[in-house]
């Protein structure tokens, strides 16, 4: 057990460090952003759970009934969610971190070192689950006017669900790594559970809920709550730790000890399991992940075509760049799931346009339709965002400790990053105009409204690939273990805040302006000279503001990576 | 070829290289020797580009690396200490890149990459990512495409780190070769003392960001008081005084 301490104390004292005066990381604006942030989700989760809850509690009988379900499915959710991030924490802790053959060659067994592991991998894959979890149970509580012994309980519950799913994924991962390498099973479980997603996504949105507004199709829905009161499975412990919870909010005292009982003793039986076992197999996993990694696909050659030459109209270094940049991207298998997350967002996206029930409206429809157009072009800036924060905020991140390469090139480092910003940019713009031009053709909205989203999403994803490259310039991070994460860090953060305004003052200078042409087009009317003056003003300050987020954030960027 | 000037790097908390003047001569290959933390990596990526100095000048090839980088660093063939690649690229496609930066003839090119990688016995392993490569083979490959565009001045950090004995051999008389039939300028730092004797012409001696002593081996024997003496007992003398300023 000393060792086990011991072995745990790098990483406590790391993080004490870490919250030490003088640390560069740690500065109150970051502290504050951040704290701010959490609270707000927290106190958002209360209130949409409170108010929800009351809702149920409300309506007889079937209220109650509800609300139960709502927690089992919530429980089941949370521990589907511990077990996938504590799998992919685990094959990280205990068979890919960088330090991990340096604690191998020390004199302590592989179990004390298996045990370290774990801990950390569980207590980084639940702590957000568990402090999140705490305003939807509260809620329950305050709802349900439990007894005080309920907090105890759902938190004790909460903690051995924690140690449950931990325990399991550990025992899953050590023989996972015994038959393939640690590296391929992550690969290949980032791309299941993306496509598990996916797939849930899809079927959520191929059943068409908008058609619950629809009262022919309130049958369905008294039938599907009915087959929600089948019980849940007694030897699954999402079962045991639900049936706690409920019981404590109803004050039962023998089921909830004799479920948390159970809860306990198959927690310390998986943690004794996976003990024993790592004993036996994890040393050999380890070994098996130290071998060469070979490629997951070896790339298909066709005689007579090589897919550089078709960039041949670059200058040679922006070339070198982009082939460099190209390949590295496709051959990193950390970004496959998200290509295809992305492509199945994009389709969701669109398919919502050709589901909207625009003739069944209240309102009139040609004006409804170029309301959703004129707000489209800030949604598909907003999806551009999330796309840029993935992708292009770590691109410079991504260069890791072989950015010494760039720094001793002939090259500059301002050309290096304008490189950067078009290898997303051209993509990035290709990807936004059809999205837009696709969702107003669905729409059949008017030309003048085509034209404006058109004009408007050419100056606004410059603006936010811009941000994005300058930013993670900035905020770059070349040692990272995992480059993409850059963007959970403080930088992304701000170039999601800063993305997210640049959108939402674009759209409101231009919102009257719009207004006011859409209306006299309508009419029949030519604008006032106060209306055009207004309307030239507006566009031109937006187009300023595009230009300036594309530029200035370069620029700083440039800065701080010479400084560096 | 490659003149500092009171070259600074102040890193608010030490200063890790302190006003170092010294000058390289076309074809020299000059030994760069210091104990750890001496500021001996910290002088070279300064001269690569890599960092910018506090205050001083670098000039390269007659190009001050202040004013013009990208000229100074089209002369210069640079290898770090150690070797961090782009991981999912081929050797070749590596090579290719570096070609392409460096602007190597586009003609020339093929011939000259298949000829140092099979020089450096990489020619098998060519066509596999680089992610697959030992630590020896990846510094194989950096000093393979640092000589790819025929550099004026080659800067090397701890050039044998990593190597096998034929391969610390082979790469001695590339070094020699370049510097004798190429007129190449070689700043190499290193540890390795043997190395420093037996490849160099001069040798400058530095601790704590200062350069406490430069010539070759007879000059430094003589500044150390010391008659027929290896290398070793040279720098340790010199480091235990203190006083050669």
């Amino acid at each position: 057990m000393n060792a086990v301490i011991s072995l745990l104390k790098p990483r406590i004292l790391s993080s004490l460090n870490g919250l030490k005066r003088g640390n560069k990381k740690n500065n109150w604006s970051r502290i504050l952003m951040f704290g701010t942030l959490g609270v707000v989700f927290w106190i958002g989760t209360f209130i949409i759970f409170y108010r929800v809850l009351s809702y149920f509690h409300s309506v007889q009988d079937f209220g109650d009934i509800l609300a139960i379900k709502l927690l089992s499915m919530i429980i089941i959710t949370f521990f589907v969610l511990l077990i996938f991030s504590n799998i992919i924490n685990c094959l990280s802790h205990l068979y890919l971190s960088h330090d991990l053959p340096l604690l191998h060659s020390l004199p302590v067994s592989s179990k004390d070192i298996f045990l370290s592991r774990w801990t950390i991998s569980n207590f980084d894959s639940s702590w957000m689950i568990v402090a999140f979890s705490l305003p939807v149970f509260i809620s329950y509580g305050l709802i349900f006017k439990a007894p005080v012994i309920y907090y105890i309980i759902f938190f004790t519950a909460m903690i051995f669900m924690c140690l449950i799913a931990s325990a399991l994924s550990g025992i899953l991962v050590l023989f996972g790594a015994k038959i393939l390498p640690a590296g391929r099973i992550r690969t290949i479980l980032v791309i299941i559970g993306v496509i598990m997603v996916i797939i849930l996504i899809l079927v959520l949105r191929l059943t068409r809920p908008e058609q619950l507004v629809n009262p022919d199709s309130f049958a369905s829905v008294v039938l599907y709550l009915n087959s929600l009161q089948a019980p849940n499975s007694p030897i699954l412990p999402t079962t045991w730790i639900t049936d706690t919870i409920i019981a404590a909010l109803h004050n039962e005292s023998n089921t909830y000890l004799l479920n948390m009982s159970l809860a306990i003793t198959f927690a310390l039986m998986l943690i004794f399991l996976s003990s024993i076992s790592s004993q036996k197999v994890y040393f050999a996993g380890f070994s098996k992940s130290q071998t060469t990694p070979r490629r997951l696909f070896t790339p298909l050659k066709y005689k007579g075509f090589n897919w550089e030459s078709s960039l041949n109209f670059l200058p040679r270094e922006s070339k070198a760049f982009a082939v460099k940049e190209i390949r590295t991207f496709f051959r990193d298998s950390s970004q496959w799931p998200q290509l295809f997350l992305m492509a199945a967002l994009i389709v969701i996206y669109l398919y919502n346009f050709s589901v909207l029930p625009l003739d069944i409206a209240p309102i009139k429809a040609i004006y409804l339709q170029n309301i959703f157009s004129f707000l489209n072009i800030g949604l598909v800036a907003s999806v551009l965002s999330a796309i840029s924060a993935r992708f292009v905020f770590p691109t410079v991140s991504m260069e890791g400790e072989a950015f010494w390469i760039v720094l001793a090139a002939p090259v500059k480092i301002k050309n290096f990053l304008w490189i950067k910003f078009f290898l997303y940019y051209v993509p990035l713009i290709i990807l936004a105009e059809i999205l837009v031009v696709a969702s107003n053709f669905l729409l059949k909205v008017s030309s003048l409204m085509m034209i404006l989203s058109i004009i408007t999403t050419f100056f606004l994803v410059p603006a936010i690939v811009g941000l994005a490259t300058g930013l993670g310039a900035v905020y770059a991070d070349f040692k990272s273990e995992n480059p993409a994460n850059t963007v959970t860090g403080f930088g992304g953060l701000l170039f999601m805040i800063l993305s997210f305004a640049l959108i939402a003052i674009v759209i409101i200078l231009e919102a009257g302006p719009v207004y006011n042409i859409f209306m006299a087009d309508l009419r029949g009317q030519s604008l006032s000279l106060i209306q055009i003056m207004w309307v030239t003003f507006s566009f031109a300050l937006s187009l300023f503001l595009c230009l300036l987020a594309a530029i200035y954030p370069i620029e700083l960027g440039k800065k701080y990576l010479i400084v560096k | 070829m490659i003149k500092l000037s009171e070259l600074t790097k102040d890193y608010g908390t030490t200063i890790a290289v302190n006003k170092l003047s010294l000058n390289v001569t076309a074809g020299e290959i000059y030994g760069f020797i210091g104990p750890n933390g001496a500021g001996k990596t910290t002088t070279i990526r300064m001269m690569g580009g890599i960092l910018a100095p506090t205050s001083g000048s670098i000039i390269i090839g007659g190009a001050d690396m202040a004013k013009n980088p990208v000229e100074g660093k089209k002369k210069i063939g640079f290898v770090p200490d150690r070797p961090f690649l782009y991981e999912k690229l081929t050797g070749m496609e590596f090579l290719q890149f570096s070609g392409d930066l460096y602007d190597v003839k586009l003609e020339m090119f093929q011939q000259k990459a298949i000829n140092l990688l099979q020089q450096f016995a990489l020619w098998n392993w060519a066509d596999e990512l680089i992610e697959s490569y030992s630590h020896g083979m990846k510094q194989r490959l950096i000093i393979a495409s640092a000589l790819l565009h025929d550099p004026q001045i080659l800067i090397i950090d701890e050039p044998m780190v990593g190597l096998d004995p034929e391969a610390v051999h082979m790469v001695k008389d590339i070094l020699k070769n370049l510097s004798a039939n190429h007129n190449t300028t070689i700043f190499v730092s290193t540890h390795t003392l043997s190395l420093a004797e037996d490849l160099c012409h001069r040798i400058g001696l530095i601790h704590k960001g200062t350069l406490l002593a430069e010539g070759n081996l007879d000059e430094l024997k003589h500044i150390a008081n010391l008659g027929e003496a290896k290398l070793e007992e040279v720098f340790l003398t010199i480091i235990k005084e203190n006083t050669f300023i």
